[in-house]
């Protein structure tokens, strides 16, 4: 069963935030948006494919009509980014800081600890929605930067209003100071004063 | 919801420069005019600028500029201050200095508390300060959508005016700000823009172009101009189609917020982005390894944006440096104007 999203007479972002709401109430396989304006198109398309989605659309009198299908082995849940900004979710939340300062997790074996702290980065979602800022130091700034598996998981939780910040002396000192990908560049009064605002800080 | 605080962008369709009527559209109306002719007209409609310029003598002009629109933010003193960097912007853009300013109004009375309109009112009074711009008057219509922004007028030395059409090949392209405020605003709309992006955004539309057009009065720029409503690339094909030239825009140097990249993936992009693209997308070749998100931010448009400067290619990284020691940090090198091909810029 298909679901009809009516988004006709709405300008941007409105269809956006309707079609959202509707992948975000369940997972469905099929949906179909309705809007009469193109930019709507446009962005609706977006929406869906970024949700992984196959997008197609056409006319449909003086409208267009958007047909989006989930794409095989995906859930729509898994695929969107955890819902609203940070704005609002910390209002009157708590707010934690987590502090990166390695590449790794622990000491023992380096292989492992590798794994432990990519892993990590993978669940720190579940800290959500007090997880407030993300500051990456000395070698933990390698996240950040082009090459690391652990950007889309950054992105996504910057997406989801996380302040993801990365030392400058740091990215310096490893020669990736224009291959950051994701946050943005930071310095340690600029951590000082985010740890001083925090409810918890968080050393790894 | 006691004291819950005012959202002005859930009370408007659209806002900032993202609000402007299509290029494509308004060259319906303006094409063709019979418009009055004065030798002292120096720049004029025929030749849209970012301002108009009168000359009054041999060693002075009226630089004369008027921008308004919609809220795009939801704080009014915020507001306030945008919008009156942004009129402001037109004057530095040309090389004057800005004098006077008039208000612009319109405001919905009926549904809105007056105080609203005395703080946005109190953020301009606190960038005309700054920019050493005295308000002389002003006028407020009752409207159903808030509106708000200036008349401005300036001085500038006729032979020192900086127009869009006087590109050199081989000029280096310099910008001054960060490209994605239609595309950060328009999720500041929608209540999914993070906090601290929204305060790194607003600061930087509430930032005047006056030191950057200082420090480029120090150097020998051949053109220059806002970035604004039509966007970078919009913007840019301006410049080179009025010049006969074409440019070279190296994507990787462009100065950008790096959340609009996601939020462009989302959807969450201002129809003015997809107009700007109708309307100018034949004067651009993206290389294939340009995103389609890099590509919106390219046409995203911007609100009071930064500058875009044609400067002799040796003076460049000389004008770059000047820049940053003046606080402008993220202006970058973007790109150069080329011979060939004319009209068009290549992305790469």
């Amino acid at each position: 069963m298909a679901n009809e999203v009516d988004c006709r007479g709405m300008n941007c972002p409105a269809p956006v935030l309707q079609v959202r709401n509707v992948l975000e109430s369940g997972t469905p396989v099929l949906v179909s948006v309705l809007v009469d304006n193109d930019a709507a198109r446009q962005n609706v398309s977006r929406l869906l494919e970024h949700n992984n989605y196959q997008v197609k659309s056409e006319l449909c009198g003086d409208d267009f009509r958007v047909i989006g299908t989930l794409k095989e082995g995906v859930t729509a849940k898994e695929s969107l980014p955890p819902i609203t900004s940070n704005k609002l979710q910390n209002m009157g939340r708590k707010k934690i800081m987590v502090l990166i300062t390695s590449s790794r997790m622990g000491h023992g074996d380096d292989g492992l600890g590798d794994m432990l702290m990519f892993n990590f980065l993978k669940t720190l979602k579940e800290m959500l929605p007090e997880l407030w800022r993300i500051a990456f130091v000395n070698s933990g700034v390698n996240f950040t930067a082009d090459g690391s598996e652990a950007i889309p998981l950054l992105q996504e939780l910057e997406g989801a209003g996380v302040q993801i910040s990365a030392c400058g002396a740091c990215l310096a000192f490893f020669h990736i100071l224009d291959k950051i990908e994701v946050g943005v560049v930071t310095n340690m009064l600029e951590i000082i004063n985010q740890m001083k605002e925090a409810d918890t800080v968080i050393t790894l | 919801m006691l004291n819950e605080p005012i959202r002005l962008t859930q009370t408007v369709k659209g806002g900032g420069c993202a609000a402007k009527i299509a290029p494509g559209i308004l060259d319906k109306a303006l094409c063709g005019l019979d418009l009055p002719v004065d030798p002292d007209l120096l720049v004029g409609l025929e030749r849209a600028d970012d301002a108009g310029v009168y000359k009054i003598s041999d060693d002075l002009a009226l630089v004369q500029t008027l921008d308004f629109f919609p809220p795009m933010v939801d704080d009014p003193f915020s507001f306030g201050k945008i919008a009156t960097c942004n009129a402001l912007s037109d004057i530095y853009a040309m090389g004057g200095v800005p004098k006077t300013a008039m208000n612009i109004v319109a405001f919905p009375a009926k549904s809105m508390d007056i105080s609203v309109l005395r703080t946005i009112l109190e953020g301009g009074l606190s960038v005309l300060k700054e920019a050493g711009v005295v308000l002389v008057g002003g006028h407020t219509v009752e409207d159903n959508e808030l509106k708000y922004g200036l008349s401005v007028t300036g001085f500038i030395n006729p032979s020192k005016i900086l127009t869009k059409r006087n590109l050199h090949p081989g000029d280096s392209l310099i910008l001054t700000k960060p490209l994605g405020t239609g595309i950060i605003t328009t999720a500041i709309k929608a209540g999914l823009a993070g906090e601290e992006v929204v305060e790194r955004v607003i600061s930087a539309m509430s930032t005047l172009n006056r030191d950057a057009a200082e420090v480029m009065a120090d150097f020998t720029a051949h053109a220059c101009t806002d970035i604004t409503g039509f966007g970078f690339l919009g913007h840019l094909a301006e410049m080179v189609v009025d010049s006969g030239c074409g440019a070279k825009i190296k994507s990787s140097a462009i100065p950008h917020y790096l959340e609009a990249l996601n939020l462009a993936d989302m959807g969450l992009i201002p129809a003015a982005a997809y107009s700007n693209r109708e309307f100018r997308g034949k004067f651009v070749e993206f290389d294939h390894s340009i995103t389609r998100k890099m590509q919106d931010l390219l046409f995203d448009p911007q609100t009071s944006g930064g500058l875009l400067i044609a400067v002799e290619h040796n003076q460049a990284e000389s004008m770059l440096e000047a820049l940053k020691r003046r606080g402008i940090e993220c202006a970058a090198i973007v790109g150069e104007v080329v011979l060939n091909p004319v009209d068009m810029i290549i992305v790469e």
